[in-house]
């Protein structure tokens, strides 16, 4: 038992080191050498803010409107409204017409053939049409959102409801049930996990066409913020949103990432 | 064999392994020591899942065992060794490798000519019946044919001990027995070490000059029987169900 | 006899359902020219702005040109995103210290969407062919990274125990048996790059260039020429799918053990 004993501390002290002291070390050497950089001016401020400056853009930021007109916050919250209804629309829509497709023949041959001919178009490629067609407000941006998140929803719950286990669909059947009872009862918890990750999936994708949209055609927004900070040649503002987009991105994932966990276990249960 | 000329090949010393499981230990192999003997063909019979895959895979060096040692002719070894193959219960064979580049792959792995190691592996493949399937993938061939496979890919790389995992515990009754006549055959063709393990009764006197016997978790040594039938044995032998009964009568059954 | 009668019959109706939807479709676009004539192009509107596209290139480029510009931008950066993203995919999944160190950095960049370098980029080199290439390889390279590591983390363990007790050294271990094993992980993440790729490609270019589907279709909305628009919208996702279709049949060829069960 004395060998597994040290066995067990020597596994424990590897987990610290790889999993605590090496990374933070690392991240704390990336910052300094991308301090030093600029400092010593290998490269030039008016390309690079330093690190230690973030802080203060940061604070600043917070109330200070210039040069965009709006503030940090307030980008913060257009970017979430506008991504949040785009996706939210996907799911509500998508979700259950991609059950459909999956289920029924008839809705499958009607749909597939239009489905199949907007799914190759990258949601960015709409953005030019939209904004004829729309301007470039709140709806023209929503409905580029709505695209992006779309098409991930539909074909994600398609396959998990295809992958429905035949058994079970048939163990239904003798059970009496109607083809719609089988569909609710079998077909769509069982594609819950791919729905989930279409989700997933789609929540991403809006993420990163938003930014697209608001950089294209926006008067307020993370992406208009760092595409005025490339008009105004502010290297710091744009970091600064860069920063912001990528914690804002990271975070919905880890919820996401956390609500599946919970969905999963509650599978497990049943 | 007769009992004098035994010559220790390899010898397992006390060997344990014990795996920890968040806060509680769990012991898989406890104790074990053996010897076997050089040229014999020996058969270890357990109950599934007592632990027989994890001493295969410390003798073989893939696992490190807590605490033991093994020996190989005298000298203590750790890790794997070029001396001691190994073929899986399931299979192991590279599915992205045809049939030669499978089976030629210990000495190719070594730096051995490629005219040279080819030569030898289709020598082996012709040995186990599988001439004119050298360009195949596995997942072309039936279930006995990969695990053919798997015995000429061992053969090949020359070992002096080898060591067969339940081969063919995922065959069809018929293939089984085809197959075991086929090992037979093989062992004497080309005297080897072999250690053999198997759940099952009947197939362990079929094939065995020894047969140790193991209890259920943690793998642990029951008995040792010496098998004096001559070959080809045959199933409905009185000798042959005497020791059945025998062997049975001590045999824990799995859960 | 009967039940293949039936079945033909079933087969007939659904034909016709998925005719009439496309049937619906073009009425439906044809239905919009009519109310917005300004706005919406008919079918037949757009199909003489292609010729005429084809007869009059935009800046003397021909259409087929600008779609090469384009795939040109997507090719250079894929094989490099691949080159380098199997590296360093490959020794993230296979070493610790590599994962705790440059793996630490990956993850903190790559939650940024690809997208929101522009701004930096075009600061730092203004907005000439690299940084489009640079910007299609960081959206990509993220994609063939994180899917080289997930194949190797993934290798069966009996694979790597065969590579053991045959005395693979460290190098062999890779190269006979990870690697393959990882190929169609790879590949699957080298098909979505392609995919993704062409849609960051075409952000890049409409972000700011000269040539390539993406300015063209900036272009149209420049002048307010919905028809160039509607042929590059066609154009892309032609091109999109047969990428898709390109991807899977090279991963076939390379990856010949790998079965459909």
């Amino acid at each position: 038992m004395n060998k597994n004993k040290t066995e067990n501390t020597l596994l424990k002290r590897d987990k610290w080191k790889y999993g605590v002291i090496i990374p933070v070390l690392t991240v704390v050497i990336f910052l300094i050498i991308w301090e030093l950089m600029v400092r010593v001016g290998v490269i030039p401020q008016r390309y690079l803010p330093k690190p230690s400056e973030l802080g203060n853009v940061f604070i600043d930021k917070l109330s200070n409107p210039r040069p965009e007109d709006s503030t940090l916050p307030s980008n913060i919250l257009s970017s979430l409204q506008v991504s949040l209804s785009g996706f939210l629309v996907a799911v509500v829509l998508g979700i259950p017409l991609g059950w459909f497709i999956g289920w029924y023949k008839g809705i499958n041959r009607f749909v597939r053939p239009i489905f199949e001919i907007i799914r190759p178009i990258p949601p960015i490629a709409w953005i030019p049409l939209t904004i004829l067609l729309l301007g470039i407000g709140f709806r023209a941006k929503v409905f580029i959102i709505f695209f992006s998140a779309f098409v991930p929803c539909v074909i994600n719950s398609y396959t998990g409801i295809k992958l429905t286990n035949i058994t079970l669909i048939n163990v239904a059947k003798t059970c009496g049930a109607s083809y719609f009872q089988i569909l609710t009862k079998v077909g769509i918890p069982s594609s819950l996990p791919m729905v989930f990750a279409g989700i997933r999936i789609a929540l991403g994708a809006s993420w990163a066409s938003l930014v697209a949209a608001e950089m294209l055609a926006a008067d307020s927004g993370l992406g208009f913020m760092i595409m005025m900070g490339r008009q105004f040649t502010r290297p710091d503002l744009i970091v600064l949103g860069m920063v912001v987009i990528g914690l804002i991105g990271a975070l919905f994932a880890f919820i996401l990432s956390k609500l599946e966990k919970k969905m999963v276990r509650w599978r497990s249960i049943k | 064999m007769s009992v004098e000329n035994r010559q220790v090949k390899l010898k397992i010393e006390n060997i344990n392994k014990t795996y920890q499981v968040k806060k509680s230990y769990f012991t898989a192999v406890k104790n074990v020591s053996l010897e076997v003997y050089k040229n014999e063909f020996l058969v270890i019979l357990g109950p599934g899942l007592c632990g027989k895959t994890v001493l295969l895979n410390m003798i073989a060096g893939i696992e490190q065992p807590t605490n033991g040692k093994v020996y190989l002719d005298g000298e203590k070894i750790r890790g794997t060794h070029k001396s001691i193959g190994m073929v899986f219960q399931k299979l192991g064979l590279l599915p992205w490798k045809t049939v030669m580049e499978n089976t030629e792959i210990g000495p190719k792995l070594a730096g051995v000519k490629k005219s040279e190691r080819q030569k030898k592996a289709k020598n082996f493949l012709d040995m186990v019946g599988l001439t004119g399937f050298e360009k195949s993938y596995p997942h072309q061939l039936s279930g006995g044919m990969k695990q053919r496979v798997g015995i000429a890919r061992a053969y090949t790389n020359n070992p002096d001990i080898l060591i067969l995992d339940e081969p063919f515990g995922q065959l069809d009754a018929q293939t089984r027995y085809s197959m075991q006549d086929e090992i037979l055959r093989i062992w004497q063709m080309q005297k080897k070490t072999i250690i053999f393990v198997t759940n099952n009764i009947e197939e362990a006197i079929y094939l065995g000059d020894r047969i140790i016997l193991l209890g259920k978790c943690p793998a642990e040594i029951k008995k040792i029987y010496d098998i004096s039938l001559s070959r080809p044995r045959n199933v409905m032998d009185s000798g042959f169900l005497e020791l059945r009964k025998m062997i049975s009568s001590n045999m824990d059954l799995a859960v | 006899m009967e039940k293949i009668k039936k079945r033909f019959i079933s087969e007939i109706f659904y034909s016709i359902l998925s005719l009439s939807s496309i049937i619906l479709l073009i009425l439906g676009w044809m239905y919009l020219a009519s109310k917005r004539p300004e706005l919406f192009p008919s079918p037949q509107e757009t199909w003489d702005r292609l010729i005429l596209f084809l007869e009059k290139p935009i800046r003397r480029i021909p259409l087929y040109s600008h779609v090469l510009d384009s795939l040109r931008r997507v090719g250079i950066a894929v094989l490099l995103a691949c080159g380098f993203g199997i590296v360093l995919g490959t020794a993230l999944g296979w070493s610790r210290l590599v994962k705790s160190t440059f793996g630490t950095i990956f993850e903190l960049i790559r939650p940024i969407p690809p997208i929101a370098w522009v701004p930096l980029l075009t600061i730092w080199f203004g907005i000439g062919e690299f940084p489009k290439v640079l910007l299609v390889f960081i959206g990509t390279f993220a994609i063939v990274v994180v899917n080289t590591a997930a194949g190797v983390k993934m290798v069966e363990p009996l694979s790597l125990a065969v590579g053991k007790i045959f005395q693979a050294n460290e190098f062999q271990m890779l190269k006979e048996i990870v690697l393959p094993a990882s190929l169609p992980a790879i590949f699957a993440g080298i098909r979505t790059a392609l995919g993704v790729g062409w849609a960051i490609v075409l952000a890049a270019e409409m972000l700011g260039a000269v040539s390539g589907t993406g300015f063209l279709i900036t272009k149209g909305m420049s002048i307010g020429d919905t028809a160039l628009i509607f042929i590059c919208m066609f154009i892309i996702g032609i091109i999109g799918a047969l990428l898709s279709v390109l991807a899977s049949f090279i991963e076939r060829r390379i990856c010949p053990w790998k079965t459909d069960r």
